[in-house]
């Protein structure tokens, strides 16, 4: 009899079902397609993406209210190291499962919709459910190792799905940087994986946090050692959650479909803030580490809002906004805020996930992603205009939607922490935030039609439905927030406090919707961006210059060294060798006479005076 | 049970020689498969009988042959030898098949590789060092002419350089063994009795420096590489799979058998200098590699990159580096046979192997799409991607090694960084890309050509999915391995090394 508690025991079949849609999607690679045509592979993975969430829903709600269970799963035991999976089965990381699963139906029922007409189905779906075996298995997994692999499995999926239309120029090397983006950040992550091992003797999470627990409590670790360790793992979570300098990926991730996007902007750049999350006490150690985090968060939250602001491309204003709120998460983990920070993820992801539907509804009927040719949409497309402002309403501080209440446990907490300029930080984002993405709203649907959008109508159900779902799952957050008590007690002050607070966001929100929409929802202004200086508005439109940086720096180093390195390999090494050693010797004239006919005589040859050499060198001891 | 697999492949490459009818290309090529088929099952039965407990050599084989000479007819097999038999006879199997049946001089062709693979098989085994030199030498031959008649462009150029290089090679591995038994006044020259040979230190550090460089040719050490770029790339599919799948590993084998083996103390003396050894020849190797504008030049720079891990685990010898180091040696070999294999298949469906002229070949029409896929696959394990058999081999390696060389390992780590970066440049030239429709006429690839690279990637994914099928054979011999060494990491080098490795 299966109960909902041997569910709870099989969850780690949960990654399962999508993983094995992934390996049956192989039989409708192109070859075979002929027979029956894309489509059934989008409907397979979708059943087996319903079986992982229903699994999940069960396991919940068996595990409800009760301690975490463990269970292990042995994998590899050789010499002195036990590679054990750890699954970890509490109400957290089954939630966290569940959210995944839902997402990743609603994404493939909008990609079934969004790619009707395309020809790759196959990789399209192995690919989606790919992410999503390795996100549940992901926060279900309670060791660094695992999650190690875990994210670089998910980076090699990321190249391969921003890579899917792949005859594209921009596609390649949009690929090619996130995947190497990421790579560097996974590899200092196993820098950090590996260094960490010898020290704490586990790479459990469970067991982690008590070692640091009790480290902390004597302090007999180097702190130079613990803070290349911490700025390590610290490393990881910052190329995964695009944070700066490694967030240029994202930007160019944009050129891979958009249901992808939806998925990696919602909850995959969020797989590295859920590491970071787990090892928050480990990286805690050293206040080097935490105070790096803290200021590469600000700074990303900061620069990431005013970037968004300045883009035309619909796609980019959301990856920007998402490299921003993952700069808030990190800031709210490295100050200790665990609980704020994941409700934090939990609200952005919805919204933002809601955003991208919305405007991937936009761009499938406009053929466009510039947000200059778009414009008067409003009327046309009142279901999509409606979920961008829920949307909209749900990813800033805004009362009494989940993006308010996030911030406010933020906020909170650095009250409490007397950290007066994180809380600036916190205020200045959410205003930048609101501006970028009122802007946007602005230009999609405000102003007058342009060639572009004089003929769109909403796009196929198949699109509109899972867009609807969203809103109402964005909607319902501050219930479901409330229902769940996922609110941190922790971070519940005075009501003085409180309502300053409050009020605070929410004058931050306000400030940023106003002017975003008197420039662009009003048009008070024509050509808002004239306002600037054209050095300032470059600067941000062209991402304080990044891919140049990156260009002259990182790209160049690697680059010539392989060219000078390849040189000298072929002159100096090479041609030293060829100089110094006999073969310049021999390959001269002796070896003119080599010809194919006469190989095999001179290879005796050889053969002969190699055994006539060892004869000699042995001959005094043979006499 | 041992010798069979030394002298089937060379009973079975004298039968394709001398047979006195005419064989078409297309039954030696069958006869030889046949062959190596027998010979692989043959090493799957040697699993069988494998005893894991037992960290000592096992299933010997003696008879005596020039005893004056201290030159007997010994095999017998351990952990290390038995992975590298496995591979050995797998990767014949692959290059048979993976070879075009239409070629000049057929019948001499596969002749010599089964030829090849006998003899190497008989270095894996070998317990006398007289006879591990002989059929160490003894191999140089038929691959001086595999490279030479069979290969591309340069070959003559090519095998004359790999010939000399090897050649050399041998001459200073001769000259350590020769030394070994004379200064240490052995009766013999069985590997057992050597290992009883007590000698002074700077005497051993003398020895072992010979032989590192005779092996480190092999392998090769930068910068003992150069003979490397121009055998493989002259080198046709077939021969380029043996050479750096199997022959390569002859060279990391003869280390760790004979240097580590019998050397123990210089080698801890040495180990550091050897892993910072084994960190440039990693860079080296990566960073080369980034520049190489044809493929199977990138591929064969990538081959130093990677054994250079296998040194690295070799240099830090504790038990798990060990173990990684193994198995990274046969996760190298399966590897880099898979991207040899598809890299000649492109060549022959396409026409050039050049980064600039390839594009597209994803392209599910008129592109190579499965030959696409599998090189996406081979390049990431090659890259180090978890999942696959690279990763976990290079992570033991470096787990291993880390206690030990700290700093030497993390450059390692940044190595393989660089394997990402070359291959996604291989990777985004040659796969995506638009396909050009007016230059695409490319022929069918046949299931023949695909048969190798899928049983090669079927094994990546399996052993990396469940890296206990492939580490647990070398365990106990790692575990007696490293007990033999005393531990003085702590020691500073006394001795100036006398080389300089880069």
């Amino acid at each position: 009899m299966i109960t909902a508690n041997t569910l709870a025991h099989t969850s780690w079949l949960i990654p399962c079902y999508p993983l094995l849609g992934a390996a049956l999607s192989f039989f409708w690679s192109p070859a075979l397609i002929r027979l029956s045509g894309p489509r059934p592979v989008g409907y397979l993975n979708l059943l087996t993406t319903v079986f992982a969430l229903i699994h999940s829903a069960v396991a919940l709600v068996a595990v409800w209210g009760q301690p975490a269970q463990f269970l292990q799963i042995p994998w590899l035991q050789i010499a002195d190291l036990n590679l054990t999976l750890p699954l970890e089965l509490s109400a957290l990381t089954l939630g966290a499962s569940l959210a995944i699963t839902i997402l990743n139906l609603l994404v493939q029922i909008y990609t079934v919709g969004y790619l009707e007409m395309d020809w790759g189905w196959g990789r399209m779906f192995s690919l989606l459910a790919l992410f999503e075996a390795g996100m549940t298995a992901l926060v279900l997994c309670d060791s660094l190792f695992f999650s190690y692999i875990l994210l670089e499995i998910l980076t090699l999926g990321t190249y391969l799905i921003v890579g899917f239309w792949f005859n594209q120029s921009l596609v390649v090397t949009g690929a090619r940087d996130a995947f190497l983006t990421k790579r560097v950040g996974d590899l200092i992550l196993l820098m950090g994986v590996l260094a960490l091992y010898p020290l704490a003797g586990t790479w459990n999470f469970s067991e982690l946090t008590q070692w640091a627990q009790t480290h902390a409590e004597i302090g007999q670790l180097q702190p130079l050692t613990m803070a290349l360790i911490g700025t390590a793992l610290v490393a990881g979570p910052v190329s995964k959650c695009a944070q700066f300098p490694l967030h240029l990926w994202l930007d160019e991730a944009m050129e891979g479909p958009l249901p992808t996007t939806i998925l990696r902007n919602s909850v995959v750049v969020a797989t590295g803030a859920w590491v970071l999350v787990k090892l928050q006490p480990v990286v805690a150690l050293s206040p080097f580490a935490t105070g790096l985090a803290i200021v590469i968060g600000s700074m990303t939250a900061l620069g990431g809002t005013l970037i968004a602001a300045a883009q035309i491309d619909a796609k980019r204003v959301l990856s920007y906004l998402a490299s921003a709120y993952m700069g808030l998460i990190l800031v709210a983990v490295c100050t200790g805020q665990v609980t704020a920070a994941l409700l934090l993820v939990l609200t952005y992801a919805v919204a933002t996930g809601l955003l991208l539907m919305s405007t991937g509804s936009i761009i499938v009927k406009v053929i466009t992603q510039d947000l200059t040719q778009m414009g008067g949409l409003w009327s046309r497309r009142p279901i999509t205009g409606l979920s961008f402002l829920v949307g909209i309403a749900g990813l800033i501080a805004l009362p009494p939607f989940g993006g308010f209440w996030s911030m406010m446990a933020v906020m909170e907490g650095l009250w409490q922490q007397q950290q007066w300029a994180l809380i600036a930080v916190v205020l200045a984002a959410n205003a930048g935030a609101s501006f970028a993405i009122m802007r946007m709203f602005g230009l999609i649907f405000a102003g007058d039609r342009q060639t572009m959008t004089t003929r769109s109508p909403e796009p196929l159900w198949l699109i509109v439905l899972p867009m609807a779902i969203m809103a109402g799952f964005t909607l319902h957050m501050p219930l479901i927030i409330r229902e769940l008590s996922l609110y941190p007690a922790a971070a519940q002050l005075s009501l003085s406090s409180s309502w300053v607070l409050g009020w605070a966001l929410v004058f931050s929100s306000m400030a940023g919707l106003a002017t975003a929409s008197f420039f662009y929802v009003f048009r008070r202004v024509q050509k808002p961006a004239k306002l600037l200086p054209p050095a300032l508005n470059q600067l941000l439109a062209y991402d304080f210059y990044t891919p140049k940086v990156y260009q002259m720096t990182v790209i160049g180093a690697v680059g010539s060294l392989s060219q000078i390195t390849d040189w000298l390999d072929r002159y100096v090494v090479d041609g030293l060798v060829n100089f110094v050693g006999i073969s310049s010797l021999f390959s001269g004239e002796a070896l003119k006479y080599v010809n194919a006919g006469r190989l095999q005589l001179y290879a005796l040859t050889i053969a002969f005076f190699v055994a006539a050499i060892s004869l000699y060198l042995s001959w005094s001891y043979l006499t | 049970m041992l010798s069979t697999l030394v002298w089937l492949p060379i009973i079975g490459s004298l039968l394709i020689a001398f047979v006195p009818f005419k064989l078409t290309a297309q039954q030696s090529r069958t006869f030889a498969l046949v062959i190596s088929g027998v010979v692989l099952l043959w090493t799957i039965r040697l699993f069988t009988q494998f005893d894991l407990t037992n960290d000592a050599f096992q299933m010997h084989e003696f008879m005596p042959w020039l005893p004056m000479l201290g030159l007997n007819y010994d095999l017998a097999l351990d952990g290390l030898s038995l992975m590298m038999i496995a591979l050995n006879s797998l990767l014949t199997w692959v290059a048979l098949y993976s070879s075009v049946g239409s070629m000049e001089r057929p019948r001499f062709f596969y002749a010599l590789i089964l030829f090849v693979s006998g003899g190497v098989a008989g270095a894996f085994l070998a317990q006398n060092l007289l006879l591990f030199f002989l059929l160490f030498e003894i191999e140089l031959v038929p691959l001086y002419l595999l490279v030479s008649i069979w290969g591309g462009e340069k070959r003559d150029y090519a095998a004359t350089k790999f010939l000399l290089y090897t050649a050399l090679a041998g001459v200073l591995i001769l000259t350590a063994f020769l030394g070994t038994a004379w200064l240490g006044h052995s009766t013999d020259f069985s590997y057992q009795q050597m290992l009883q040979v007590d000698l002074a230190l700077p005497t051993q550090v003398v020895l072992l420096s010979l032989l590192l460089v005779g092996f480190g040719i092999k392998i090769p050490l930068v910068p003992f590489h150069t003979w490397l770029p121009d055998t493989y790339v002259a080198a046709s599919p077939s021969v380029a799979i043996l050479l750096g799948g199997v022959l390569a590993k002859l060279g990391t084998y003869g280390i760790f058998r004979f240097g580590l083996g019998m050397f123990p103390e210089a080698w801890s003396l040495l180990s550091p200098f050897l892993a910072v050894w084994a960190a440039a020849s990693v860079l080296y190797g990566s960073v080369t590699a980034i520049a190489q504008k044809d493929i199977k030049r990138m591929v064969a720079y990538s081959s130093i990159g990677h054994m250079g891990y296998v040194m690295l685990g070799g240099a830090a010898f504790t038990e798990l580096s060990m173990v990684g180091a193994i198995s990274q040696m046969v996760s190298h070999g399966l590897i880099l046979a898979l991207l040899f294999h598809l890299v000649g298949v492109v060549e022959a469906k396409v026409g050039t192997r050049q980064l600039d002229q390839l594009n597209g070949l994803m392209n599910p029409l008129r592109g190579l799409p499965v030959v696409s896929a599998l090189l996406v696959l081979s390049g990431m394990a090659s890259a180090g991607i978890p999942g696959l058999v690279g990763f976990i081999t290079e992570f033991l390696v470096f787990q291993g090694s880390y206690s030990v060389f700290p700093v030497q390992t993390l450059l390692c780590v940044v190595g393989t960084g660089l394997t990402a970066v070359y291959f996604v440049i291989l990777i985004n030239r040659t796969c995506f890309g638009r396909l050009d429709n007016q230059k695409a006429h490319y022929g069918k690839v046949s299931l023949t050509e695909q048969v190798p690279a899928l049983v090669l990637a079927t094994l990546v994914v399996v052993l990396g999915l469940q890296p206990n099928w492939l580490v647990h054979w070398s365990a106990a011999t790692s575990r007696s391995l490293v007990a033999a060494v005393p531990m003085t990491h702590e020691v500073q080098v006394a001795i100036q090394p006398p080389f300089q490795g880069f």
